[in-house]
């Protein structure tokens, strides 16, 4: 088989303790865009490191070409042609466009730095991807998509044969991912081959020509898009089929819990009310951007509200700051959850507690014994996987982050949560355990506002959905009635 | 052993590294200090007695108690450049107040106690509200402490000050100086403080990231605020301890404690980017550095060249950080 671009024989990495890969062998063919699939932590990452030439010790051999690839550094991988485009993005935010796709890769003329050729290198290379940038302006002021554009242009100008994409499409919005898509199709006429990474399923059904599933480290197969459907590949993915994806319950939904009039922050968002029921879960819609995130942050008093009243089970509060907010009964559960969610090195146990500190605390101390307590018991209740309660929160999956952030307001007990993109980056398991817990709180009859970018969990999980569009609303659909179309021609 | 469940492969190992790198970021200046003791034992014959042990400590008390101060603020991520110049014009309004102005010497301790919570409280107010870098909020308040310091003692020292305060710095119980037992008490309320109450763990949780603290409902503004206070009280209690030392103020008391204690920080544990290590490590931090100079004396290496060993040791103590830091991610 000429066709064969990479091919793995074999292999294995092993941490102190742990093998991360173990025995694993399979073929990319040359064009394709293959997909790379698998729950955290199933070896996806540790493979893309070999293959960028971070990790070179490994057991087993990997073929590029047909020729056996022994990388050494990073810059080795790149000589070979094999270039990856991370998921977070990494450019130098003050440079121009030209820079930052010559960086470290700056072309000399005698001796000095040949900008007008980069510049038109740059331009031809934006232009050849069919995009229309200004290759001067500095990197800062783009948009996310923008930037991830820069950043493939930076890959592929090192005489690019195979492209690694973790998780590009994370934060796009639909329209930026069809550009996104667009791009790769002009890379694959190019004759590159893409490896991509994403959790976003309907994305790798549309993309993808081949799909490998990797688990606990281990291949669990390696199979042509067509052959595979959804329920197929998430069994493949977790080792089980998880049954029903949604596990939404059907509960008593009670009275009015929390009123929102008019809210109205100048030039980001207008007019909005709504109405939150006790025990039922409102969806909030939109594009990114559509003044979703904003909506929340003022009703929690982070942001001014310029004008509109708040009620609370009927009453008229007034919410000054996010302390106020919490102690009114509100949480939130914040989009980023690597900044916002949580602190990084903080152990878990604190992370648990640092919402509700007086119940752990006694004649205004803080008591370490009440603190374990309290931890094990959300640790247990929520079935979060941590060495224990010391461990510092970095050194969690997503799935299990996401889960030490819903334990703090558990531990708050806070009546009404706000959970802004609550599974973002978490695979597919992690997901349906997310949601169970989302169940398990509505029916205790606490309150859940979820912002979400992922329709289907949306239409699965909510009661309600109101759709954003441009800082306003402009629906509100009960979700057993709603489908994506509808959703979507709302807010577009 | 707690219940361990993983199924995150990588956790087991990660946990591991974590707990050898917390190891040796706990006790790394305690070995330091002890192996130091013995190096220094051995070389010279006056560097294990009584005596020597004594003014060792005696040396550390005031500087460990500014670099206390400047613990809680690194632990809340931010760095104090004032501090050093916070303890001389502090203790220089008190000695001017207690000697020039007759006035009581208490009150005029309290009255050099509450200017340093204002130092500290306005470099706070700048950092966390008009959101001025706190390395240059600190060094603008550095020179202005400077300039109010040579204004207030006119560049001359100020020295033998009332006997009621003698016994601060020169006092003993027993065989025990009783700076060095307030240092003490002081590192074993401020290790409380910082473990146990919600303030302490507020600056722990802003210093390990802001946003999340301020996600958590915790109230940073004030929180830097705060801790700024602390750092500024903390400088002029030293400060005083320092005067009652020396029996005297002049321009050169508590001159470059603020790098002294960062450099103590480092070397005690605690982590540049905030939000990890112990207030104590602090302390340890500053035995170890005084040690090595007491032991450099004692080994009569010229003085000039003290500082520049000083800053070699300040850059391998970061180095030692970063890279525990990097080994244990």
């Amino acid at each position: 088989m000429n066709n064969t671009i990479l091919q793995f024989k074999g292999i294995g990495k092993s941490f102190p303790g742990v093998k991360a890969l173990d025995n694993v062998s399979f073929e990319i063919k040359k064009g394709h865009v293959h997909a790379l699939m698998g729950e955290n932590g199933a070896g996806k990452s540790t493979l893309i490191k070999l293959l960028a030439g971070i990790y070179t010790n490994y057991e087993g051999e990997i073929y590029l070409d047909g020729e056996l690839l022994k990388l050494r550094t990073p810059n080795d991988a790149q000589k070979h042609g094999i270039s990856v485009v991370h998921q977070e993005i990494k450019l130098a935010e003050t440079l121009s466009i030209t820079e930052n796709i010559f960086l470290g890769n700056l072309i000399y003329k005698k001796g000095l730095v040949d900008w007008k050729e980069m510049k038109h290198r740059a331009q031809a290379m934006v232009e050849g991807l069919g995009m229309d940038l200004e290759v001067d302006m500095p990197v800062n002021q783009l948009t996310v998509a923008k930037k991830q554009i820069v950043e493939i242009c930076k890959a592929i100008n090192h005489d690019c044969k195979v492209l690694i994409m973790d998780e590009p499409s994370a934060t796009l919005t639909e329209k930026e991912l069809k550009i996104l898509f667009g791009i790769m199709d002009k890379l694959i006429k190019d004759g590159i081959t893409i490896i991509y990474i994403s959790h976003r399923m309907e994305e790798i059904f549309n993309l993808a020509n081949t799909i490998t599933v990797l688990r606990d480290g281990k291949h669990i197969d390696t199979l042509p898009v067509k052959e595979c459907d959804r329920k197929t590949l998430i069994k493949l993915m977790v080792g089980r089929s998880i049954g029903n994806e949604y596990p939404k319950e059907e509960i008593d939904i009670g009275d009015v819990i929390l009123k929102a009039e008019h809210l109205t922050r100048k030039k980001v968002f207008k007019d909005i009310s709504f109405e939150l029921r006790k025990g039922e879960i409102l969806g909030f819609s939109g594009l990114v951007g559509a003044g979703r995130t904003e909506v929340m942050r003022a009703l929690v008093g982070i942001d001014h509200l310029d004008s509109g009243a708040v009620y609370l089970k009927g009453k008229k509060i007034l919410i000054k700051s996010f302390q106020n907010a919490i102690a009114n009964g509100l949480g939130l559960i914040p989009e980023d959850r690597r900044q916002q969610g949580l602190v990084q090195i903080a152990p878990v146990k604190e992370n648990i507690c640092m919402v509700g500190r007086n119940k752990v605390t006694r004649h205004g101390l803080i008591q370490a014994s009440m603190e374990k307590d309290m931890s094990k018991h959300y640790v247990d209740k929520l079935d979060i996987a941590t060495p224990n309660i010391e461990t510092e929160v970095q050194y969690l999956s997503g799935g299990n982050q996401q889960k030490v952030v819903i334990a703090k307001w558990l531990l708050e007990d806070s009546e009404i949560i706000i959970m802004d993109e609550p599974t973002r980056g978490i695979d597919v398991g992690a997901k349906s355990e997310i949601y169970r817990l989302m169940c398990a709180l509505v029916k205790q009859g606490k309150s859940i506002i979820m912002i979400s970018s992922e329709l289907p969990e949306l239409l699965g999980m909510c009661d309600r959905i109101m759709v954003m569009h441009e800082g306003k609303l402009v629906g509100e659909m009960a979700a057993r009635k709603a489908t994506q179309e509808k959703i979507m021609e709302l807010c577009t | 052993m707690d219940t361990i469940k993983v199924n995150d492969r990588n956790t087991a190992i990660k946990y591991v590294g974590q707990q050898l790198s917390r190891f040796s970021k706990e006790y790394a200046a305690v070995f330091a200090i002890l192996i130091m003791g013995l190096v220094f034992s051995f070389m010279s014959p006056y560097f294990f007695t009584a005596q020597n042990i004594k003014n060792i400590f005696l040396q550390c008390s005031a500087l460990a108690i500014v670099a206390m101060g400047q613990a809680f603020i690194i632990l809340n991520g931010q760095f104090d450049m004032s501090l050093g110049q916070c303890v001389c014009f502090t203790s220089a309004v008190a000695a001017y107040l207690m000697k020039i102005e007759g006035i009581n010497p208490w009150l005029s301790i309290l009255v050099a106690l509450l200017l340093g919570c204002l130092v500290g409280l306005t470099n706070g107010v700048l950092f966390a509200y008009f959101k001025i870098p706190a390395f240059i909020a600190t060094l603008g308040l550095q020179m202005i402490c400077r300039s109010a310091a040579k204004i207030i003692t006119n560049a001359t020292p100020i020295a033998r000050l009332p006997d009621d305060i003698a016994f601060l710095g020169r006092g003993y119980i027993g065989i025990f100086p009783i700076c060095v037992i307030i240092m003490i008490a002081l590192y074993i309320v401020g290790q409380f403080v910082s473990r146990k109450t919600r303030f302490g763990r507020n600056i722990y949780a802003t210093g390990g990231g802001a946003e999340a603290a301020y996600f958590a409902g915790i109230n940073i503004k004030k929180t830097y605020c705060l801790t700024f206070a602390l750092g500024g009280l903390l400088a002029a209690f030293g400060g005083i301890i320092l005067m009652s030392r020396l029996d005297s103020v002049s321009l050169t008391n508590g001159n470059l404690y603020e790098f002294d204690s960062v450099i103590a920080c480092v070397i005690g544990g605690l982590s540049l980017t905030g939000g990890k290590g112990k207030v104590i490590g602090a302390l340890f931090g500053v035995i170890f550095l005084i040690i090595f100079f007491n032991g450099m004396t004692m080994m009569n290496i010229d003085p000039f060249y003290q500082d520049a060993i000083k800053g070699a040791v300040l850059v391998i103590a970061v180095l030692l950080d970063v890279f525990r830091n990097k080994r244990s991610k």
